[in-house]
């Protein structure tokens, strides 16, 4: 079983029998961690969340059972797999330790070969069970129908609109994709990212979405159509709901004229939008002025058009796709992302191409990714 | 209060909210938060910065955020949060504009 990404606390306050540990753990492929001591391992762990927890039982000032007690106290940590080390084989200690929810526990004395092994049975025991707990959800929604983005893009004369979506580690997540058909004539195009990741982040899609779309059509039957102002009602009953309070998301919402081809954007806490410009071959940044959905009671929206021309593109993209990975450390560069785009331009590919070396790299996906794209074709 | 983390991530984001709002609430005052060493911010812990600064906009307060790292300073102009946090190079810039 390969551990390359497997990360380990050790803890143990014999310094020799530590290193011993660690260097074998190093050697079957695992990142380790050493603490001499419970309350230096407590002090990694409000860094650094671990894969699993390797902990002596016989130690001073604190031991195995209290750094457990510690561990189980916070949300955060108590279900990281967690095994003891005993030095001889206590029945109490086993009892005790196995009523602090530790998962297994193995005696010193066994060959360093065999507690490696123990910790991979455990750890591939926890991610059999997380997978199975992960599908039940996987078919339950599958069961419900309900979908984040659409599956099929809108046709618009003289417009190609296309996107592409991520989820970060396949589970769903915070953004969101809508193409909402108020009536013959206006086509709404919708990009939210609801701020969180994975399933907490998801579930909230759902009533984002709900307000959303129904902002658009009443906006739409009231007559007064402006994209701020449908992102100003939506903000208005978003502030407003308890339900929401802690959960704020960025929209981008696109007004599409069938008949003229006219384009008209507001955005909410949004990244600003690229839009390639065929006459001088070049990225021009398109900043919105509203804030995040739900945050004040006013958001300060404004809409403005985008004028495209034949052979210009329009990019709007959620932060995942601005966020790097390099090494172990991340970071957020959005002059990154439009230097890559402006290459990418400059090399004439297409938006396939693009969607095609996203595809490549989701692997290194640090949140979930969305990106839309409108060609002025005609 | 410092944010000690290179990364603020999920893992620390739900803990650090509730810790920022039951500040709030005991204290009442505003929130200076340095986050000098955080290198890397992601949307679970800045849903939770933004979460806090919600419940201090209620009660009259702010979050103060001190010596940013420039990308981080950056993403905040780019999404217009630097409207609604007070932000400051250094503690001394902030002592002089906010005491």
């Amino acid at each position: 079983m390969a551990n390359s990404s497997k990360h380990i606390l050790l803890v143990d306050d014999n310094p020799l029998f530590l290193k011993l540990l660690a260097r074998a753990f190093d050697k079957a492929g695992f990142n380790c961690y050493t603490a001499s001591s419970g309350s230096e391992a407590l002090l990694y762990l409000q860094k650094q969340v671990p894969d699993a927890i390797l902990s002596d039982y016989e130690m001073p000032e604190m031991n195995g059972l209290e750094f457990r007690r510690n561990i189980l106290r916070e949300d955060r940590l108590k279900d990281i797999p967690f095994m003891f080390l005993t030095g001889f084989d206590d029945e109490k200690i086993r009892y005790s330790g196995l009523d602090l929810q530790a998962i297994d526990y193995v005696i010193k004395d066994t060959p360093v070969e065999v507690i490696i092994a123990k910790v991979n049975n455990l750890l591939h025991a926890v991610n059999k069970q997380r997978e199975l707990s992960e599908l039940e959800i996987r078919q339950t929604v599958a069961a419900l129908n309900i979908k984040a983005v659409p599956e099929k893009v809108p046709a618009v004369n003289g417009l190609a609109i296309d996107f592409w979506h991520q989820d970060y580690q396949q589970i769903p997540g915070g953004d969101f994709i809508d193409f909402i058909e108020a009536d013959g004539r206006y086509l709404f195009i919708v990009l939210g990212d609801i701020m969180g990741k994975k399933w907490k982040a998801w579930f909230f899609t759902f009533t984002y979405l709900s307000y959303i779309r129904a902002a658009v059509r009443f906006g739409v039957s009231d007559t007064d159509n402006s994209t701020a102002s449908i992102l100003q009602k939506i903000n208005n009953v978003i502030y407003h709901d308890d339900g929401l309070r802690d959960i704020l998301s960025s929209v981008a919402l696109l007004r599409v004229n069938r008949e003229t081809g006219q384009l008209s954007y507001a955005g909410a806490g949004d990244l600003p939008l690229l839009h390639y410009r065929a006459a001088t071959q070049q990225l021009v940044q398109i900043n919105s002025s509203g804030l995040l959905l739900g945050l004040l009671p006013e958001g300060n929206y404004t809409e403005q058009d985008i004028i495209m021309n034949a052979g210009d593109e329009l990019f709007i993209f959620t932060d995942g796709l601005i966020d790097f990975a390099f090494g172990e450390n991340k970071k957020s560069d959005y002059t990154a992302f439009a230097a890559k785009l402006q290459e990418h331009m400059a090399n004439k590919q297409s938006f396939n191409e693009l969607k095609h070396g996203l595809q490549q790299q989701s692997a290194q996906l640090v949140d979930d990714s969305s990106i839309i794209h409108i060609q002025k074709t005609t | 209060m410092e944010v000690n983390l290179t990364e603020a991530n999920l893992s620390h984001s739900e803990r650090f909210k509730s810790e920022l709002i039951s500040l709030l609430n005991e204290k009442q005052r505003s929130i200076w938060i340095n986050m000098q060493q955080v290198t890397y911010v992601d949307s679970s812990f800045l849903g939770a910065l933004v979460a806090a600064l919600k419940h201090a906009i209620s009660i009259q307060r702010d979050v103060v955020l001190i010596s940013l790292q420039k990308d981080i300073d950056d993403m905040l102009k780019l999404i217009r949060l630097d409207k609604v946090f007070k932000i400051y190079n250094t503690e001394q810039e902030a002592k002089q504009a906010i005491v």
